[in-house]
């Protein structure tokens, strides 16, 4: 299992509904991107924060590890952002606010990211993908994308332990073994998904498989008073972005 | 390559999902019908998006010495075709985003669009236009993953460029600063994620020439040489 999945089996808040969940955590990251991103992202970065290491309880060590993923990416693609091409000092300089505009693209990610974060943390996909039918998705795609979730973890750990056994037997050792190795195990990847596969639906047609997967959801109820508590804390984050907004400037 | 969480602003991200959305409404409706015409395909379509998964957390050695991870576009688009990637894709960036923090959900339209609609369709035309010509199958894999690849790169550049036009040069200058780091970076890793998906090609053909058949990844060949046929019969009339 992944590490941000198997956090959200053992979360404090995984008997909660998954919409009290994406009302606080995706409400977070909508106003992260929304409102400006001083003080508005830094004010939803630190109850992102807040909420995650208090309240949900997620360990802050694997929150840190999973966190410096987008972290990284946003470092990269805010680089740019310091340079300006074509101006009047030179083909390549140093752009005029590229600092601010950089700074403030980094604040406005990583609050988002802790605002996904904070959902992903807290809710398995597997409470998350059997609901998504009352959300419209057609039943058939909401099939597949279980049998992927499921069938993804066996095919990881298989690759882990082919990748194992390739490095015993001295894989990994020169480039073009290292290459062969990787080759091998892809392949291998795509064999044992396709036998599970085979195997899967021989099992299912012998219980009387008709084309429908039926899964067990845990009973989970919307907390009126979780999802109401949610919306008052966006709206007063909302509220202290525009009040202080001004004043700093 | 994935853009983060919150790295575009509103208006862009609504706009790239838009922009995705018909492409991945179509592949819903393909995998919707195949479904429901037999209910077996949706273990094997499943068993597909998981190897679409697994093959995306790959570490690839780079020509430069770096590692990084293959887009696996390329490789699923010639197996499983572009519309169904569509749905395949989304869920597996649907899945990076919640399972691993790689992308994001606001970006996710944006993600899509690279990833699952551009680099699919541009590995798979490129595919059957080299097959069309009746160049050798590891050719035509070779080059449609490493287009699927590049394709999807280069579009990022652009909708990173759109996004954060250079205060001097505009969109252009931007494209050429978001290029030179992502694209231009990527030219080794295209390569090295076409030699791969060739050599697990290679290995497919030995191991699993059955599936292949299943997928259709042979039938383009056969169909090539009938339509052929078919034209050389026209012409004989």
């Amino acid at each position: 299992m992944l590490p941000i999945d198997a956090a959200a089996h053992s979360s404090r808040w995984r008997r909660r509904h998954p919409v009290d969940k994406a009302v606080l955590g995706l409400g977070l990251t909508v106003l992260a991107i929304s409102l400006p991103p001083w003080p508005g992202a830094a004010l939803v970065l630190v109850t992102a924060l807040t909420v995650l290491l208090g309240p949900a309880a997620v360990p802050g060590r694997r929150l840190w590890r999973a966190w410096r993923v987008p972290l990284g990416f946003c470092v990269t693609g805010a680089l740019p952002l310091l340079l300006q091409v074509g101006g009047p000092d030179g083909f390549v300089t140093l752009a005029e606010g590229g600092p601010v505009r950089a700074g403030e693209l980094l604040l406005r990610t990583s609050a988002a990211s802790l605002g996904v974060l904070l959902f992903a943390f807290t809710t398995p996909l597997s409470d998350l993908l059997p609901r998504l039918v009352n959300a419209g998705v057609p039943a058939p795609v909401v099939d597949v994308a279980l049998v992927t979730y499921r069938m993804s973890f066996l095919l990881l750990d298989s690759v882990r332990r082919i990748r194992e056994a390739q490095a015993a037997r001295l894989g990994h050792t020169t480039r073009a073994a290292a290459w062969r190795s990787l080759a091998g195990l892809g392949a291998t990847a795509f064999v044992r998904a396709f036998d599970r596969a085979t195997r899967l639906q021989a099992g299912l047609a012998g219980r009387g498989y008709d084309g429908t997967l039926r899964v067990l959801v845990p009973q989970a109820r919307i907390s009126v008073r979780f999802t109401l508590a949610s919306a008052a804390l966006l709206a007063a984050l909302a509220a202290l972005t525009l009040v202080l907004e001004r004043p700093l400037r | 390559m994935h853009i983060a969480e919150g790295f575009l602003p509103p208006a862009h991200a609504v706009a790239w999902g838009v922009a995705s959305a018909p492409f991945v409404v179509h592949g819903v409706r393909s995998l919707t019908r195949e479904v429901r015409e037999h209910p077996e395909s949706t273990l094997l379509i499943g068993a597909s998006g998981a190897f679409t998964f697994v093959l995306s957390a790959l570490k690839l050695p780079s020509v430069t010495g770096s590692c990084s991870h293959p887009t696996g576009t390329g490789l699923g688009a010639i197996l499983f075709r572009p519309p169904i990637m569509a749905v395949l894709g989304t869920i597996t960036l649907l899945f990076q985003a919640l399972l691993l923090a790689h992308g994001g959900l606001t970006t996710l339209g944006a993600n899509v669009f690279s990833m699952a609609i551009v680099g699919p369709w541009a590995g798979y035309a490129v595919y059957r236009l080299l097959r069309r010509f009746d160049v050798p199958l590891m050719v035509a894999v070779f080059f449609a993953a490493f287009v699927a690849d590049l394709s999807t790169y280069c579009v990022t550049s652009v909708q990173l460029a759109l996004a954060f036009p250079d205060p001097s040069s505009g969109f252009l200058g931007a494209l050429g600063k978001f290029g030179s780091i992502f694209a231009v970076t990527q030219l080794p890793l295209a390569v090295s994620e076409g030699l791969l998906t060739v050599l697990v090609m290679r290995l497919l053909v030995q191991s699993s020439k059955g599936e292949l058949t299943r997928l259709g990844v042979f039938l383009a060949k056969k169909q090539s040489r009938t339509e052929t046929a078919d034209a050389t019969e026209a012409v004989a009339r």
